[in-house]
């Protein structure tokens, strides 16, 4: 299993092996994907259900159950952090499912008001435009943010997870961006 | 205001990107340390953490294990299937297919069927059948003593406690063709030594499979235990059947109706002499004849009851070539009766196999309809949770 190391700081756990048995290979590889993928899939998750606890517990419930599916994972077909986002935005949406909410992409209200202390004016204002360009985009879309700013995924990764082409993904990320874009000008 | 551009907009994304908090980050790398412990572990009911369990196999080990569980679910029903067959016991233990067997057969079929002869009886020799009916299907020699009397009332009346048993028996024997013609001869001098008939004969040479011999025989019925002894050592008994049938009811029937006719023998003869004129002269005589010819067919049926039952049929069969055992060979149980057990086995299998998948398949079909539907659901209903 081949995983993007060192996008997620301060990851201190360690799968845990008894003393008697060596860490089987899924399990080695199951701990370099948590380590490289926990904060990346709660800023999508949290990007997708718009609430911190649902957001907690969603991460956790991906998390479990990729650990439980991990000897299932083929990798011959796919990578394994577009196998691990495909398990998140299940779990995510089955939330949404369950709160009967439609899903916003945008940020928590108050984490937009809690503006830096460093930061200008004009940077507040920039912010806050492109917090309501996102706010302007179809869910679909601002999923498709999500996946590329926040989880930080390639176009190969973000097709595998929504089932999509590589082409068509790009084509659609690439429209979703432009709409941002002319959404954040209209809004300074 | 200058308007975004590429990389103003993805440093105001990373800004805006959401960051877990660090006290939830360290309790999910505790659990992760732990192997994510299942957090509804307590309140989970053993089928959801065997469901759990056989979601974590693998597909290829779960396929493995499914069919070891099916693979063993038909091998336990054809061990079950197999041992509650009728006569599947003989046929695979003993290897003598329908071989020695003494008197398996009920008494009254045996009178009936099994023996051509026995089958053959008058209008009076009818009654043997409810006789034969009555009597255990224990067979043999035995059978006779244990033959009990329930019987008709009409039965009662012919209760004897010597009862008249008509015996047959059928056997062949396996032999090389080469020993064919000494078997026979061998046959001749158990016949001839337990004082019996031989009613027909039949002798061939040849090769193997086509050399044998054929016997029609009537052994004295005290002596027909000793006789299919003799025969017995001849050669290698490949089958034996026994049969009696107790025809006790119609020779005495028959006993009565003959004293009956001789009295009315006597009494037309006192008739005759009686006579004065020619027309009751005539009319005794003609009645006279007709109760005479009456009483001859009684008397040859009286004869040929108690033929029966002093003389017992035996149909003696020789046979070359490769039998349910092989002549000569020690064990009764060779490689072709492994052969026939396997292919035995085998079709008991895959009748188990059919009967299994056509009840499952209905099942497993329906099960399959279940999973998909609700999957489609499911699906259906995430992509609406964007919309």
């Amino acid at each position: 299993m081949k995983g993007r190391l060192g996008r997620s700081r301060g990851v201190n756990g360690t799968l845990v092996a008894t003393a008697e048995e060596a860490p089987r290979e899924a399990d080695l590889a199951f701990d370099r994907l948590y380590r490289s993928s926990r904060d990346d899939v709660y800023a999508y998750v949290a990007s997708m259900v718009r609430d911190t606890a649902a957001a907690e517990e969603v991460t956790a419930t991906a998390f479990e159950r990729a650990y439980r599916k991990r000897s299932r994972f083929d990798s011959r077909r796919g990578e394994p952090r577009a196998w691990l986002f495909g398990i998140a935005r299940n779990a995510a949406l089955d939330e949404l499912r369950r709160r009967g909410r439609q899903a916003e992409l945008a940020a928590e209200p108050a984490d937009l008001a809690a503006a830096p202390a460093h930061e200008s004016a004009e940077e507040s204002e920039r912010r806050l435009a492109l917090a309501a360009g996102l706010a302007t985009l179809a869910p679909r879309e601002r999923e498709l943010i999500a996946l590329k700013f926040f989880a930080g995924l390639a176009n190969a990764e973000i097709a595998a997870v929504l089932g999509l082409s590589e082409s068509n993904a790009g084509t659609k990320l690439h429209r979703a961006v432009t709409k941002l874009r002319e959404a954040c000008d209209g809004a300074l | 205001m200058e308007p975004f551009r590429d990389n103003d907009l993805v440093a105001g994304l990373a800004a805006l990107r959401p960051a877990a908090r660090p006290a939830f980050a360290a309790e999910l790398d505790e659990r992760a340390a732990a192997g994510f412990p299942r957090r509804s572990s307590l309140g989970a009911s053993p089928l959801s953490g065997l469901r759990a369990r056989l979601r974590a196999l693998p597909p290829r080990r779960l396929a493995f294990s499914a069919g070891a569980v099916a693979l063993a679910a038909v091998a336990a029903a054809t061990v079950v299937v197999a041992i509650g067959e009728p006569g599947t016991d003989s046929n695979l233990s003993s290897g003598y297919g329908d071989g020695v067997r003494l008197s398996e057969r009920p008494n009254a079929a045996a009178g009936e069927e099994s023996s051509g002869f026995l089958s053959k009886v008058s209008p009076l020799d009818s009654e043997a059948a409810p006789a034969a009916k009555a009597a255990p299907s224990a067979g043999g020699s035995s059978g006779v003593e244990q033959s009990n009397f329930n019987g008709s009332a009409n039965y009662n009346s012919s209760f004897r406690l010597d009862r008249d048993i008509e015996r047959s028996a059928e056997m062949v024997l396996g032999a090389d063709a080469a020993d064919v013609s000494k078997d026979a001869s061998r046959v001749f001098e158990a016949v001839h030594a337990h004082r019996g008939i031989v009613l027909r004969s039949s002798i061939h040479d040849g090769d193997e499979g086509e050399a044998g011999a054929s016997f029609e025989l009537l052994i004295p019925s005290a002596r027909l235990g000793d006789a299919l002894a003799a025969f017995s050592g001849i050669a290698e008994v490949r089958s034996r059947h026994e049969a009696t049938a107790d025809i006790t009811a119609p020779t005495v029937r028959t006993g009565e109706l003959l004293r009956d006719s001789r009295a009315k023998i006597d009494s037309l003869l006192n008739q005759l002499s009686a006579a004065e004129t020619d027309a009751e002269r005539t009319a005794a005589e003609a009645k006279l004849r007709a109760e005479r010819r009456h009483g001859a067919y009684l008397r040859s049926q009286l004869s040929s009851l108690q033929r029966r039952a002093n003389l017992s049929r035996v149909s003696l069969r020789i046979e070359s070539g490769a039998g349910p055992t092989a002549p000569g060979a020690e064990s009764g149980w060779g490689v072709g009766d492994a052969l026939g057990d396997a292919g035995h086995i085998l079709a008991i299998a895959a009748a188990v196999t059919i009967v299994g998948l056509a009840i499952l398949a209905p099942l497993v079909l329906i099960a399959l309809l279940a999973w998909l539907v609700n999957r489609t659901r499911i699906r259906r209903g995430r992509e609406r949770a964007l919309e």
